[in-house]
């Protein structure tokens, strides 16, 4: 089951998507925020999604996972 | 049998492939970027045409059987060549919404030239506020790229009105004469074609250049025969002294001074005169067809080649969210010769990239900001914070001072990619020397005798815009470029109030008072700071010399690149350089 994945720590600052969302490769789903810049987090395979395990505002460090796509 | 090839022929023919294609799910998302780009287009497409309708109609002058600036531009250059600069320029808001000339870069017969010339429909091309300074940035120019300089003069003289505005001072309307004089000494031609009447000031704009080719109309002269009254001794004027200025005038049946009949035909300055305002242009495109220039394969390394990525694509790349990052390589491989680069020590200093391309088959250096985040980097922090790109660190200092030394060696003109937010700072930072290295970047530029030209892509931020051979480099930056995105300020209006209320908002806080007051001036100044920075105030103040379009950018750096090589005043041969053999290792 793919996981989308944080690359670097931050806060949350968007989700962009719900649990049943169907979402093609390339789609942004999560924007993080940190070091004063937006790193927006992209699907790399299209999916539904299952899970997501932050909400807006958690801090996240480098590789949590952030949403499960199945 | 003979057999011929371009030379260096192992490092240049096929370099290293750079970027990618965009895949289907990137172009949809980025359709809403698009959009912002293309507002931003149209906000500077609506300001350009304004300064082009500036004065009166163009229609006027054609039910006249003249043509205007822009109609002799048309005629003049090489169709598809034209790269108009400093279009917005007009940095104390001058009424007539412009400076009154118009000037760019472009090929005339083929050959490179620096272009301008007065808008006629303004004034009859009067010496107006801000017009000295434009002149000056073309005359220099044309200097640092060593190309003829063509003058289309038409010029009334000073604005009287305004006088004080131009006439005096270090750079006024009289310092462009000297620039004039300066290149002739240096053996750069000024073309001169000279319509109309050009009295006082227009004279010696007429007389000052190289070659001066007449309209049957023109005139230049000391000084112009609209000066009927002369000193009025009572220091006022009264009924009686308008009379007589009244009687002056009605009664002044005298020609101008300086026709063609005097300076053709008795003291033959003109070299040529012409009945028709298109046998001008015919005489400078005669003169530029003798102009110095080399035949492009004597620089050239390899064949020339369009980019293998659209550069329509950049719209697409290029975040509008100035918060967001990008692959700054898929950039650079919409800009180059089949999407070609030889990277210079990609492994160290990786908040820049350094290396060499090839534009039009010339040899070109490259220098750019990286974005994203570097984890890990740079060593100096001992991981307390990672890397961010746009900001410079030390080895990516110093890797740009070793690469701009070893360019002035090999000869290589460079391009700057300016995306940055400055230089790291803290007490970390100190230690690790940026401030010297940074002013280190800064003696490395001055140092070459390179000719150079810079986009700010996005961010022209902190001392990082001047160390990136921003348009401050007066002996080198040939040109500066904005694009649609392009925002420059000493720090982000945030970061600005911040540092400026910080300690009042503290003792407000202290005191027990309202802070609604300082928010409200904090907000203002942020408000101020994006208002002063977006693309078409950074045109209007002159803090770049045009913005392009992103798709236009490519255009510009053929420009640049051509112009560099049709006559440079120092070779290195290709079989000597340096760069090429330091890369492979």
């Amino acid at each position: 089951m793919p996981e989308l994945i944080a690359p670097i720590a931050g806060n949350v600052w968007k989700i962009l998507v719900a649990v049943g969302d169907k979402v093609e490769l390339d789609d942004e789903l999560v924007i993080l925020e940190a070091l004063k810049m937006e790193t927006p987090i992209y699907c790399d395979d299209a999916g539904t999604v299952t899970e997501i395990k932050v909400k807006e505002g958690d801090a996240v460090n480098e590789d949590d996972v952030l949403i499960v796509i199945d | 049998m003979s057999r011929k090839q371009t030379p260096l022929r192992p490092y240049f023919e096929k370099m290293p492939e750079i970027g990618k294609q965009l895949r289907e799910g990137e172009v949809r998302r980025s359709q809403a970027n698009v959009e912002l780009v293309r507002e931003q287009e149209e906000i500077i497409a609506q300001e350009i045409l304004r300064v082009k309708n500036a004065g009166i109609p163009a229609e006027k002058v054609h039910s006249r059987g003249g043509m205007t600036i822009y109609d002799r531009l048309e005629y003049l250059v090489d169709e598809g060549t034209w790269s108009p600069l400093h279009s917005l320029y007009n940095p104390t808001d001058n009424e007539e919404g412009c400076t009154g000339v118009v000037n760019g870069i472009g090929k005339i017969e083929g050959k490179w030239a620096v272009i301008i010339g007065f808008d006629n429909k303004v004034m009859a091309g009067a010496w107006i506020a801000g017009q000295s300074e434009n002149i000056l940035m073309v005359t220099d120019m044309a200097k640092r790229l060593n190309v003829p300089l063509v003058w289309l003069t038409n010029c009334s003289g000073v604005k009287l009105m305004e006088q004080e505005t131009v006439y005096a001072g270090r750079r006024s309307s009289g310092a462009p004469f000297y620039r004039h004089a300066d290149l002739n000494h240096l053996g750069i031609p000024i073309l001169n074609g000279i319509y109309g009447t050009n009295p006082a000031g227009g004279g010696y704009q007429g007389i000052s250049p190289t070659i001066l080719l007449a309209h049957d109309g023109a005139n230049i002269a000391v000084g112009g025969a609209g000066i009927v009254g002369g000193m009025n001794p009572k220091g006022y004027i009264d009924e009686e002294a308008a009379q007589a200025l009244i009687e002056g005038t009605k009664n002044f049946k005298g020609k101008v001074p300086g026709r063609v009949e005097t300076h053709f035909d008795q003291t033959a300055y003109f070299r040529e005169a012409h009945d028709t305002e298109q046998g001008v242009l015919d005489g400078i495109k005669d003169y530029m067809r003798m102009m110095p220039a080399y035949d492009p394969t004597v620089f050239r390394v390899a064949e020339p080649a369009e980019p293998k990525f659209s550069l329509e694509d950049l719209n697409l790349i290029l975040p509008a969210n100035q918060k967001r990052p990008y692959d700054a390589i898929q950039i650079l491989a919409r800009l180059t010769d089949n999407s070609e680069f030889m990277e210079y020590r990609p492994d160290y200093g990786r908040e820049v990239f350094t290396g060499i391309a090839k534009i039009d088959g010339f040899p070109v250096a490259f220098i750019g900001n990286q974005q994203g985040v570097f984890p890990g980097y740079p060593d100096y922090a001992n991981g307390e914070y990672p890397g961010v790109g746009g900001k410079h660190y030390r080895e990516g200092l110093i890797k740009q001072g070793e690469f701009v030394t070893l360019c002035g060696r090999d000869n290589l003109p460079i391009i700057w990619l300016q995306d940055t937010t400055g230089i790291d700072v803290g007490d970390l930072a100190e230690e690790a020397e940026l401030l010297a290295l940074g002013q280190s970047l800064v003696y490395s530029i001055e140092q070459t005798e390179l000719s150079m030209m810079c986009v700010v892509l996005r961010k022209g931020t902190a001392a990082a815009h001047y160390i990136m051979c921003g348009p401050q480099a007066n002996n080198n930056n040939a040109f500066t470029l904005g694009t649609p995105l392009t925002e420059i300020y000493v720090m982000h209006g945030e970061t600005a109030a911040a540092a400026s209320y910080a300690r009042r908002l503290v003792k407000e806080e202290a005191a027990g008072n309202d802070l609604a007051p300082t928010l409200e001036k904090m907000n203002q100044m942020i408000q101020d700071y994006q208002d002063k920075s977006r693309p078409a105030y950074c045109a209007k103040t002159g803090f770049v010399d045009e913005i392009v379009s992103l798709p236009e950018l490519r255009k510009y750096i053929q420009a640049f690149t051509g112009a560099n090589y049709q006559n440079p005043k120092s070779i290195t041969p290709v079989h000597q350089m340096l760069l090429p053999r330091i890369i492979k290792g």
